[in-house]
């Protein structure tokens, strides 16, 4: 079938809505937000964004593939507390003299061995990755407690701190990291093998089976990557807050759930696009970001967070069904 | 015959230990009921109810409700079946919970209100600071370090930020904060809210706020884990201490460590040990149904008021203030030293 420019550019449109939904969300509070329009603001939301923003790609690619991983949001925390535990001064802290890389290396491992525990256990087992996963979200948190004691740690390292304080060309370098990980998996997604296998596995995971693609292979990888993404937002996050604490994070998987969903993600696997998801958490962090300038009183919160999130789900679900009567 | 052998002496030596154990905890079980453990205040009070408590004979079991009002009733129901001489309770919820206190007190199992205070019914004893208090005596110390700053009278921009707007502390240490500020109508406090008491949002409502309220002069988190991120987007902002005032409350080892590093001004502290070593000391006269003699005691060195109120006898025990000039005493919990020496119990 074919499509004339007018539909094709309709059919581009209604791909890409959930930008256009930001850019109008943000116009609106620029022009009913007093001092919300302003470089910093816009800084501050990719900033504030960048860890529910990671954990989301690890949670986009387990839901393309037709799973789930609700163990990023507890690794992103453990792999927090692993770290400041090791080089923090003060509180919990063992306050060892160790080099930055070696806790980066410490907090990726955690995150490579949950996400490998959690593959293998779906892959080769054959557990539903919805129960795998919430007993990772479960078990894993509770680690960090065991871990700590129930305690704070903070005061870690200057260079530890480095990539959460510094800007490059003013652009702090939490934001460069963020968009980084977003092109190199849009990248990975969009033009390798392993992307293509991930689509197909999400589509029909019986079908490319027969089609002699490893399908385990590529469903493990996915856990593992899902879990050294997680750790590095939980690493990042450690370098951000300064230090942890064991509630560290807690909510953001839900947040990474909303922006996945928002992004255009299809929770039934197959479907979805990294720039979607993109949009998705900085949508949720316009949101966040407008509430904590405007004078709202803190209890109204979480009803426009979910406001927003049913309305670009309902939106989404009437153009997309727009999009299908278009295609035919 | 080596394996009958080994199986006696293992036998024997389990029977030991269950004896042993049975002769240290032989006043029964005292079933704690902690909001949740996410948090150094609560964790602290676990110690310290298992240490002072077991040394007086009782075998404490912590149940933690995970910040779920619904969790803790069900919980609270729980343990009237597993038959304990005492439940404590620091409630999430100060409505939702109060059900549960009345079926325990029916059942004739002592209820002890430990540091949330609940006045809506009767319990057997409530040993606290007053959250409400706690807030005004926050309240007062905002007062005090404007002044320190602008003279009088007293003006400036407080931003506020409470823990899970969800939670009946937070909100009571709202409630005493705002009384006490309300009478300086110069002062302008704007009040966030950090969801589940997550410290990353404290962090960003700080970074948010500072951006378009850059003339702010005091933060008050609502506990000493909250200011850990905004201390660090202090720094990343150029900061230094006492730049912007900090005031927080709780009197955690995170809270007294900033104020030694100059970050934090004031940390008003809940006397951890003290509620403790008060239920210790009058538990067994709870337990054996005695009426407590109202009055003034010593409790870990604080003069603790046991008044009868309509809520049942209420031990209060005053939240002090903490800044630089006495943070090193080992009287407050945040400096991790319980105190030593047998409980006095109350005769």
């Amino acid at each position: 079938m074919t499509l004339s420019v007018r539909q094709q550019l309709v059919v581009w449109g209604l791909d890409h809505l959930v930008w256009f939904i930001l850019a109008g969300t943000l116009i609106v509070f620029s022009l009913t937000i007093d001092q919300f329009f302003q470089i910093g603001i816009f800084v501050n939301i990719l900033r504030q964004a960048t860890f529910v923003g990671i954990i989301s790609v690890g949670l986009s690619l387990a839901i393309i593939t037709g799973h789930m991983d609700l163990s990023v949001e507890s690794v992103m925390a453990l792999s927090a507390m692993a770290s400041a535990y090791l080089v923090a001064t003060n509180g919990a802290g063992l306050g060892l003299d160790l080099p930055t890389w070696m806790t980066l290396l410490v907090s990726l491992g955690i995150g490579a061995v949950i996400g490998l525990i959690n593959g293998f256990l779906i892959v080769n087992l054959k557990i539903s990755a919805f129960i795998v996963t919430l007993a990772a979200y479960i078990g894993v948190r509770g680690l960090g407690l065991i871990l700590t004691g129930g305690r704070s740690m903070f005061g870690l390292p200057d260079d530890f701190r480095w990539a959460a304080n510094a800007e490059l060309a003013s652009v702090p370098v939490l934001v460069l990291v963020l968009v980084a990980t977003y092109l190199l998996f849009h990248l990975v997604l969009k033009y390798s093998r392993f992307g293509r296998y991930i689509y197909l596995i999400g589509g029909n995971p019986t079908a490319p089976f027969r089609a002699g693609i490893p399908v385990n292979r590529v469903l493990l990888s996915v856990f593992v990557i899902a879990g050294i993404l997680a750790a590095f937002a939980g690493w990042l996050l450690a370098a951000r807050t300064n230090g942890a604490t064991p509630n560290l994070g807690v909510g953001m998987l839900f947040e990474a759930f909303a922006a996945v969903v928002i992004g255009g993600v299809r929770l039934a696997g197959g479907a979805g696009r990294l720039s979607g998801v993109f949009a998705g958490v900085l949508l949720m962090g316009s949101i966040d970001t407008a509430i904590n300038v405007m004078g709202l009183p803190p209890h109204n919160t979480q009803v426009i967070r979910a406001g927003m999130v049913l309305m670009a789900v309902l939106l989404d679900s009437a153009t997309s069904a727009s999009r299908r009567r278009l295609m035919g | 015959m080596r394996s009958a052998c080994l199986i006696t002496t293992v036998l024997v030596l389990l029977a030991g230990v269950t004896t042993a154990q049975v002769e240290e905890h032989k006043k029964g079980t005292v079933i704690y009921l902690a909001p949740t453990l996410f948090d150094e205040f609560q964790t602290e009070s676990m110690a310290a109810m298992q240490s002072m408590l077991g040394s007086i004979g009782y075998k404490v079991r912590t149940l933690d409700a995970q910040n779920r009002a619904d969790m803790q009733l069900n919980q609270l129901e729980n343990a009237l079946l597993m038959s304990p001489v005492a439940l404590i309770v620091a409630a999430v919820d100060f409505d939702s919970v109060v059900p549960g206190i009345e079926k325990a007190r029916s059942a004739g199992i002592p209820v002890v209100i430990y540091d949330r205070q609940i006045t809506s019914t009767v319990s057997d004893l409530s040993s606290v600071a007053g959250t409400i208090e706690i807030g005004r005596l926050a309240g007062a110390a905002a007062v005090e370090l404007l002044q320190g700053r602008h003279g009088k009278p007293t003006r400036g921009s407080v931003l506020q930020i409470l823990g899970d707007p969800g939670d009946s502390y937070t909100l009571e240490i709202q409630k005493g904060f705002d009384e006490v500020l309300e009478l300086h109508p110069q002062v302008e406090v704007t009040t966030k809210a950090a969801m589940q008491w997550e410290a990353t949002h404290a962090g960003d409502i700080a970074e948010d706020h500072l951006l378009v309220k850059p003339e702010t002069d005091l933060i008050f988190p609502h506990a000493g884990h909250l200011a850990i991120p905004i201390v660090a987007t202090l720094e990343a902002k150029g900061k230094r201490p006492g730049d912007v005032l900090m005031l927080t409350s709780g009197g955690s080892p995170v809270g007294l460590e900033m104020i030694r590093q100059g970050w934090m001004q004031v940390d008003v502290e809940q006397p951890l040990y003290a509620q403790v070593y008060g239920i210790a000391m009058c538990l067994d006269r709870l337990i054996a149904g005695d009426s407590l003699k109202v009055g003034t005691y010593d409790v870990t060195g604080l003069a603790a008021v046991l008044s009868n109120e309509s809520w049942g006898p209420n031990l209060k025990i005053p939240g002090r203030a903490v800044a630089k000039a006495n943070v090193n005493d080992k009287a407050f919990w945040g400096n991790l030293t319980p105190p030593k020496g047998p409980v006095k119990i109350i005769k």
